[in-house]
């Protein structure tokens, strides 16, 4: 087999510089003004987002009190994050506490999604219901559902008890206040992710299920042959999304729901990074652990997309 | 024509653009605005909404009188600010404004947090600033755990006692009658076992993880004569049989389902004893105001802390004290407010005090001469006041601990209280902790 190169020609560089050289003025203008309008968020992200992260990495290496007391000591931080039974208590809880929030809110997303994309009579009206907990304060989620959840007179504490499960103290019981957690958090974040797996399932032709319906295919096999192909970059945008948020969030629920506790049972890793700065004063060992987290997310991330191919999910080749 | 138009639509928004640019770089460049101005005196008291609860009206018309008193004769001002979730301590705007070498000048801080700052090199001695009648006339138990060396570095306003606070209606309908008030452990908990319903518990003691929690648990330990740090050694003794006896108490009180696992009525005792959903519930004296204020009628009653088997009677005492950043703006001046407004002799110091404890709150004073003025005061033959002053004899100071050796103690509080954790090996993993901390640890002594 023989093939044939193509011929080598300056002509595309040419003709880009070429095209810059009769850069019309207003296509300048309308450059400065992209790029004036760019520069506020970027200033922002910059400023709020990129420098804390490179200054909390370079803090990882310090002991910094919180008292102007800065001193270098190298990787101690690390070690002594390695020996802490804290920090490796509170990653395997945020790992339980990721491992089932997000495929778990993965399914009922997608679920709702598929639910709220048919018409029926109020379908804005549960569109917007389900969404309108992700618009409110987690801090007022959580006193919320502490209220619904406190013992012996919560509404959903009676209703336990109605049905022969009385006397479970849901948040004051190791064995359930990560499960309250967990569900609290699918409940407040599920309206979200269904919003973004609508509009990935409403960029789906219509004429592909149509076909399919023709050809005899019925809605299990519309949904496995077209829907989930189809939805792939949708899906792993939610894996790989879901996945950050929920292994960097829940400071503020668990702080209003359960303190971490009981027993250190909700303690998250964010949770004890926010108490190793804000409660210890240890700075520099908050980063630390913080800066650790950040490769896990980057590994992670880098794993997601090395096995879904950048979310193609299939051989490019193919 | 479009080129003679003064605003064209684009350079608008470029220009509004360019402006947000400008915005975002001035709020990194004013980090320090406050520099400059009237010291600012942190609280959780003060300025505070007229619409606000009347008892927290009373509390802020009070700071507000001593810092107006000072502005009116003084050229360095005071300014209060308001610092909500104050209380709590993994709240983050104190700890960041000294981080960021902006703290306030003035600040109010719990025992619980004293070394923190203190150990942090922030903290200003006052005792230069008194006389030393006035060093004399504050009560060892709440003045020592501000002491350091020969310094004074905060000045306590209050001594908040524990003790356990009784639903009169809850014994009554229970059948129980005031002979059968606990005076041990062991009846205090077949008490709340009577007192137990469906839908009340019959005993409430702390179960959220925090400083609290460690403050109302020391007691217990100490009652048998136990405690977390050796005063004379400044070694941890978490092992010991008292430690270990109060341990059991806390989870046996959860095991035997007398006490429950999270607080009624989100903690507030005055709804939870109204709605019947508590019987008995370890609290301070704050708790009086906010029955006099909120439910005058209630009939409800308070004891001393039971004891052990042995045990002698000791409840702790908590209180918050006025403390000023050395690093402030004028660290003279705000040790001059601060000693003139709760820590002089004169009249009008002693009074205010004394309205503190005897009007706007329902604490027990911190100074002799406070205690004599109340006496004047028409709370104070008030029979809950007079049950928590007469505990004041068996009260100790609310220790001062690092924040390393209070999560020890709180995991360890927590996993035999909650998790059916053994007590001894808990207390050993938790001494384990403190004595390599203290190994290192050069700080102020542990009291």
């Amino acid at each position: 087999m023989t093939t044939t190169d193509p011929p080598v020609t300056r002509t595309p560089r040419l003709a880009r510089t070429a095209g810059r050289a009769v850069e019309s003025p207003m296509r300048r203008r309308e450059r400065r003004a992209a790029f004036l309008f760019l520069l506020p968020d970027s200033l922002g992200l910059l400023v709020f987002v990129a420098l804390p992260m490179v200054l909390a990495i370079v803090l990882g290496f310090f002991s910094l009190d919180g008292f102007g007391h800065l001193s270098f000591i190298g990787v101690d931080n690390y070690l002594r994050m390695v020996g802490d039974p804290q920090f490796w208590l509170s990653l395997r809880i945020t790992a339980i506490y990721v491992v089932v929030v997000v495929p778990v809110m993965f399914v009922v997303s997608l679920a709702l999604a598929l639910l709220v994309k048919q018409r029926f009579p109020g379908v804005g009206f549960v569109r917007s219901a389900l969404f309108v907990p992700y618009v409110i304060s987690l801090v007022v989620v959580g006193l919320v559902w502490q209220f619904l959840l406190i013992d012996k007179v919560g509404v959903i504490s009676r209703a336990l008890e109605a049905v022969g499960l009385g006397g479970i103290s849901v948040l004051g019981s190791p064995n359930t206040a990560l499960a309250a957690v967990v569900v609290i958090t699918i409940w407040f974040q599920m309206g979200y992710y269904m919003i973004i797996f609508l509009a990935g399932l409403q960029d789906i032709p219509s004429e592909f299920y149509d076909a399919a319906r023709v050809d005899g295919a019925g809605p299990w096999q519309q949904f496995r042959t077209i829907t989930i192909p189809l939805l792939a970059p949708t899906s792993f945008f939610v894996l790989l999304t879901s996945s950050i948020a929920v292994a960097t969030g829940g400071l503020d629920l668990v702080y209003a729901l359960t303190k971490g506790g009981p027993a250190s049972s909700t303690t998250l890793i964010v949770y004890f990074i926010y108490e190793q700065a804000f409660l210890f004063g240890e700075y520099g060992y908050a980063a630390a652990v913080g800066s650790t987290l950040l490769v896990l997310l980057l590994l992670w991330s880098g794993l997601m997309f090395a096995v879904t191919r950048g979310g193609r999910f299939s051989n490019v080749d193919d | 024509m479009a080129s003679q138009t003064a605003f064209s639509r684009r350079g608008l928004l470029a220009g509004l653009a360019a402006v947000g640019a400008g915005a975002a770089l001035g709020v990194v460049g004013c980090a320090r605005s406050g520099a400059a101005g009237p010291m600012q005196f942190m609280n959780f008291y003060t300025p505070q909404d007229q619409g606000a609860d009347p008892q927290l009206i009373v509390q802020a018309e009070w700071f507000d009188k001593a810092i107006a008193s000072w502005n009116a004769n003084h050229p360095e001002q005071v300014e209060p600010i308001f610092v909500p979730d104050y209380v709590n301590p993994m709240n983050p705007r104190i700890a960041t404004s000294f981080a960021a070498e902006n703290g306030p000048d003035i600040f109010l801080l719990s025992p619980g947090e004293f070394l923190r700052y203190f150990n942090g090199g922030v903290m200003l001695d006052l005792k230069p600033f008194m006389t030393p009648d006035a060093v004399a006339d504050f009560l060892p138990e709440a003045i020592g755990t501000r002491v350091v060396g020969d310094g004074i570095f905060a000045l306590p306003m209050e001594v908040e006692p524990l003790s356990i606070y009784y639903d009169i209606a809850a014994f009554e309908e229970s059948g129980l009658a005031e002979g059968d008030l606990p005076r041990t452990w062991e009846q205090m908990l077949d008490v709340a076992e009577r007192l137990t319903t469906a839908r009340r518990s019959g005993l409430v003691l702390e179960t959220s993880p925090g400083y609290y929690q460690n403050f109302t648990f020391y007691p217990w330990v100490w009652q048998g004569g136990g405690d977390v740090i050796d005063l004379r050694t400044q070694r941890a003794t978490l092992t010991s049989p008292s430690m270990l006896a109060a341990l059991e108490l806390f989870a046996e009180s959860i095991t035997r389902g007398v006490a429950s696992r999270t607080p009624p009525a989100s903690g507030e005792i005055v709804s939870g004893f109204k709605q019947g959903l508590a019987a008995m519930w370890q609290r301070g004296p704050w708790s009086i105001q906010e029955f006099a204020l909120q439910a005058p009628e209630h009939r409800y009653g308070i004891i001393p802390l039971p004891t052990p088997p042995g045990g002698q009677p000791t409840t702790v005492g908590g209180g918050w004290a006025w403390a000023v950043n050395n690093r402030g703006r004028n660290p003279e001046a705000a040790a001059r407010f601060v000693v003139e407004s709760v820590g002089s002799m004169s009249r009008e110091c002693i009074d205010r005090c004394a309205d503190w404890n005897g009007r706007a709150k329902s604490n027990m004073p911190a100074r002799a001469s406070v205690s004599a003025a109340m006496e004047q005061l028409p709370s104070f033959t008030d029979p809950a006041r007079s049950a928590v002053r007469a505990q004041l004899p068996s009260t100790r100071g609310e220790p001062r601990y690092p924040p390393v050796l209070y999560k020890a103690l709180s995991n360890t509080i927590q996993s035999v209280q909650l998790a059916g954790g053994d007590p001894l090996a808990q207390a050993q993993s938790a001494q384990s902790t403190i004595e390599s901390f203290l190994r290192t640890y050069e700080g102020a002594a542990l009291l």
